[in-house]
């Protein structure tokens, strides 16, 4: 029943993507307009199938209807209700099916959102690639990667229950579908270069819309990571949150690809420059998204997050060919006649700075790329033999670029258009300059000692400063605007709080973010110790100067599971409990670990051995400072991009709150004390078209 | 199309020469899509998991201890630091791939024994331990092999299925962490490679 239910749903979502995409070709191959207005109705189509062949699988989940393979093996009777929904996205079957949701999902928003506009060939070639696209991921759930397949033989009693690592915490709900949501996200902007390659468009026009699709795939992705970093912090016991494991790597390589895209969109929405570049960014960011699906899924590389392995392999990987054949056979048919004239005037400007932090986030998605590769290079050329690329690669690498992108940072948002000069920029970054140093000489004087931490810190401070410049500046010249506007001085306040709307003003909160994370990430590595506390009942140990009590033991039953849970007293305060869990089906026993956290410092605790007669438990310990930066960080990022999706002041400039374009700066009578320079910036809501 | 470079058709000359138009974009695409056919053709080419080392964090630490009781009911210790290499390999009688390394590990035993300088320690992975005691008989395998009751030495070492496979240095520090079935060669060419880089 939900087998067939299910085959129905995919089938209908396969056959609509083919007729859809039958049918826009048709139309505009014949130049057809009544065409491209049916070849609409595709769309919800497909979402329609998606969504009917979820339900199949959720009712089969959640009602264990173990006469599907896929839920035998990723589900059992004990499983609780959330990790019986979960179990959709547990194994490789069921996230091809979320995948295919979700692309349901952006195709109808894309058609819904252009429905006045379907005439127009730009939208009908853009729904086109979607259908594609649509029709591979429905087409792999027929196939190789079907999530309704009956089990040979008889149905079994009860099924094997999700993999331990996924029925250990509720994040697992979250971190899967905010991924997807992000990378699935990137066809929208993907389909649109392919349309506007093939039109010949490239107006800033639709750079915008672009822009908007990006940045929303981008903040889910950003939650997305930062929720797996959090999850494989909580869940995995050796107290890290990021491993270069190829999965995190792969959802790494498109963020960092796609976050030069929304830098570099702005040169082109402002400037018009960029454009071809910009294109080959998009295309590059869908196809790392689609080689980063195959690298995970395909069983090539190991992971701890190779869940699943199949024949799907050799098809993702296809694809990824297909793709990139595509998007950089047209850049190479129209890029040169697509190319913007002009260029940029001066390497100290705005658009210099974006170019600077173009190259280094593509380089940086280039070395993790060929980190995550690199060992299956090496083999093929060294047949036999192996090699592994780890964690000091990775930092020796990424490093350098981590801290040239905090100078970026720190300068650009200083930077005027077109070009500057040194009297300016001294006076737009004395502060935070002297911010950052006073931050190294404190950092200096408080006995942290390498040159990477108190470089991470102090350019944290100065790029931080610096965003805290242009945010203080642009809520000023709100207020002083709504003051000028005749707003008492309440209202002036109010009206105050719009300077931190708008794309350059959330990308100031999202920069923000970012030094959170570079700040609590450098303390967080440099300065953590971990070892092991032996602790016999009633013991107190110390370790890194937190002191540990071993006040008891503890065992938790649950349907699922049965917890040996260590009551553990962290610094006189409150009782922590790390537990070994022994999951029903009987597979390995699973350590999940407890976490003492504060804004600066985290005390980690898992049990590392239980005696098996009674004597001293082995509890490890990692105490690492200001983990806790990191989720803030995070948080500051999602809330940064939420403000830049709204539109600045400067678009409706009929808005009675909103000012004319030299109101912006601060008005000459007022005392503009110490910094001249001010009044000819671009202050965040300045950068509307 | 700008594609084709025109051919020199001089009996019709232009009135005016077209602007020379940069192919820039063109070349580099072409760059990039030769350099990603080769990424291509190397990924399609690779076998499904061969033999693969995992990245952990236990790489280039020191081993957590490897002590308890032998599926023959007799304690056992691993010295630490251990003064040879150890080959630790996590098995169930139940899994495929461990009867297919089953042999190799024997063969990688006995040719060591002769040398001394590396010996095999393996691990009970989720199974019973009369199961395991008579694989390992059935096997020829004369090492200590632990039974692990509790799966305590395997949550130390953050395996999650067998065979897995650690390589300790003689100064006690992990240096190789496989999750697929090994051979000899394999874990002769992971020692070698260990030697080299100073373990």
């Amino acid at each position: 029943m939900n087998g067939t239910l299910g085959h129905t749903g995919v089938l209908l979502g396969f056959a609509a993507a083919v007729v859809g995409v039958v049918v826009l070709l048709t139309a505009l191959v014949r130049g057809r307009p009544g065409g491209l207005r049916a070849g609409r109705i595709y769309a919800p189509v497909i979402l329609l199938g998606g969504v009917v062949a979820v339900v199949a699988m959720q009712r089969a989940l959640v009602t264990h209807d173990f006469s599907l393979a896929y839920v035998a093996d990723n589900n059992s009777r004990s499983t609780p209700l959330i990790y019986s929904i979960t179990g959709m996205w547990s194994a490789l079957a069921g996230s091809i099916l979320l995948w295919g949701v979700i692309l349901g999902i952006y195709v109808t928003g894309v058609v819904w959102r252009f429905r006045r506009r379907a005439d127009d060939q730009l939208v009908a070639w853009a729904t086109l690639v979607l259908y594609v696209v649509s029709a591979f991921f429905f087409g792999l759930m027929l196939g190789p990667a079907d999530p309704f397949t009956h089990v040979s033989g008889a149905v079994p009693a009860n099924g094997l229950g999700p993999n331990v690592l996924l029925q250990d915490n509720p994040l697992v709900l979250f971190h899967p579908p905010m991924l997807y949501l992000g990378l699935v996200g990137f066809t929208v902007p993907f389909a649109f270069a392919v349309a506007s390659l093939v039109t010949g468009r490239v107006d800033e026009d639709w750079q915008g819309e672009t822009r908007r699709w990006t940045l929303f795939a981008w903040t889910f992705l950003t939650i997305g990571i930062v929720l797996g970093a959090w999850w494989s912090y909580q869940v995995l016991g050796w107290g890290g949150f990021w491993a270069w494991d190829p999965v995190e790597n792969a959802s790494l390589m498109p963020w960092l690809v796609g976050t030069a895209y929304l830098h570099s969109v702005m040169v082109q929405q402002r400037r018009g420059l960029l454009r071809v570049w910009n294109l080959s960014l998009v295309i590059a960011t869908f196809s790392l998204t689609i080689l980063g699906t195959f690298l995970t899924r395909s069983g090539v590389i190991q992971s701890v997050h190779a869940f699943s392995t199949s024949s799907i392999g050799p098809l993702l990987l296809g694809f990824f060919g297909l793709v990139l054949a595509v998007g950089v056979g047209l850049i190479a048919w129209r890029g040169d006649r697509l190319r913007s004239p002009g260029g940029i005037d001066s390497a100290m400007s705005r658009e210099g700075a974006f170019l600077a932090n173009n190259l280094l986030f593509v380089l940086f998605a280039f070395v993790v790329l060929l980190g995550t590769v690199f060992p299956l290079l090496y083999e093929a050329v060294n047949s036999g033999s192996q090699v592994a690329v780890g964690a000091p690669y990775f930092n020796r690498l990424v490093i350098p670029l981590g801290l040239g992108l905090l100078f970026l940072m720190a300068v650009a948002p200083a930077l005027p258009w077109r070009k500057s000069s040194a009297e300016v920029m001294r006076g737009r970054l004395a502060v935070p300059a002297a911010i950052g140093v006073l931050v190294v000489v404190g950092c200096v004087a408080g006995g942290i000692t390498g040159v990477e931490p108190l470089l991470a810190f102090g350019l944290g401070a100065f790029a931080a400063a610096s965003a805290g410049r242009a945010l203080v500046l642009s809520v000023r010249g709100s207020w002083r605007a709504a003051r000028a506007g005749g707003a008492s001085p309440a209202r002036a306040t109010l009206a105050g709080w719009r300077g931190f709307v708008g794309r350059a003003n959330g990308g100031m909160v999202v920069h923000i973010g970012v030094v959170l994370i570079a700040v609590g990430l450098t303390a967080a590595t440099a300065f953590g110790q971990r070892g092991t506390v032996v602790l016999a009942r009633g013991e107190t140990g110390t370790f890194a100067g937190h002191t540990v009590e071993f006040v008891g033991t503890r065992v938790v039953r649950t349907p699922s599971h049965v917890s040996q849970q260590a009551l553990l007293r962290v610094d006189g305060g409150a009782v922590f409990t790390p537990a070994i869990s022994q999951f029903g089906n009987g597979t390995q026993p699973v350590g999940t670990p407890a976490i003492d956290s504060s804004l600066s410092s985290d005390v980690y605790l898992t049990i590392n051995s239980i005696p098996s007669k009674g004597g001293a438990w082995t509890f490890g310990v990692v105490v690492q400072p200001m983990v806790m930066w990191l989720w803030v960080g995070g948080v500051l990022i999602v809330v940064g991009s939420i403000l830049s999706a709204v539109p600045g002041r400067r678009r409706r400039p009929t808005d009675p709150v909103s000012t004319p374009v030299a109101a912006a700066a601060p008005p000459a009578p007022e005392p503009a004390p110490r910094e001249p320079a001010v009044d000819r910036e671009p202050v965040g809501a300045g950068e509307a078209p | 199309m700008t594609g084709v470079v025109d051919p020199p058709t001089v009996a019709v000359p232009p009135a005016a020469p077209p602007p020379r138009r940069r192919h820039t974009a063109r070349w580099i695409a072409v760059v990039v899509l030769v350099v990603a056919a080769g990424l291509v053709a190397v990924l399609a080419t690779r076998p499904p998991a061969a033999v693969v080392e995992v990245q952990s964090p236990l790489v280039g630490k020191s081993a957590p201890p490897v002590r308890g009781l032998t599926v023959d009911g007799k304690p056992f210790a691993l010295s630490r630091p251990p003064g040879t290499y150890v080959v630790l390999n996590f098995f169930a009688d139940w899994c495929e791939p461990c009867q297919t390394e089953g042999p190799e590990l024997v063969r990688f035993a006995f040719e060591h024994q002769q040398t001394g300088d590396a010996r095999m320690v393996s691990v009970v992975f989720d199974d019973s331990t009369s199961a395991a005691r008579s694989y390992q008989a059935t096997l020829g395998a004369t090492w200590p092999t632990l039974a692990d009751p509790h799966g305590t030495i395997a949550l130390s070492y953050g395996v999650r299925a067998p065979p897995s496979t650690f390589l300790i240095a003689p100064d006690g520090r992990v240096v190789a962490y496989v999750v697929a079935p090994v051979t000899a060669a394999d874990l002769d060419g992971l020692i070698a490679r260990a030697k080299a880089s100073g373990a």
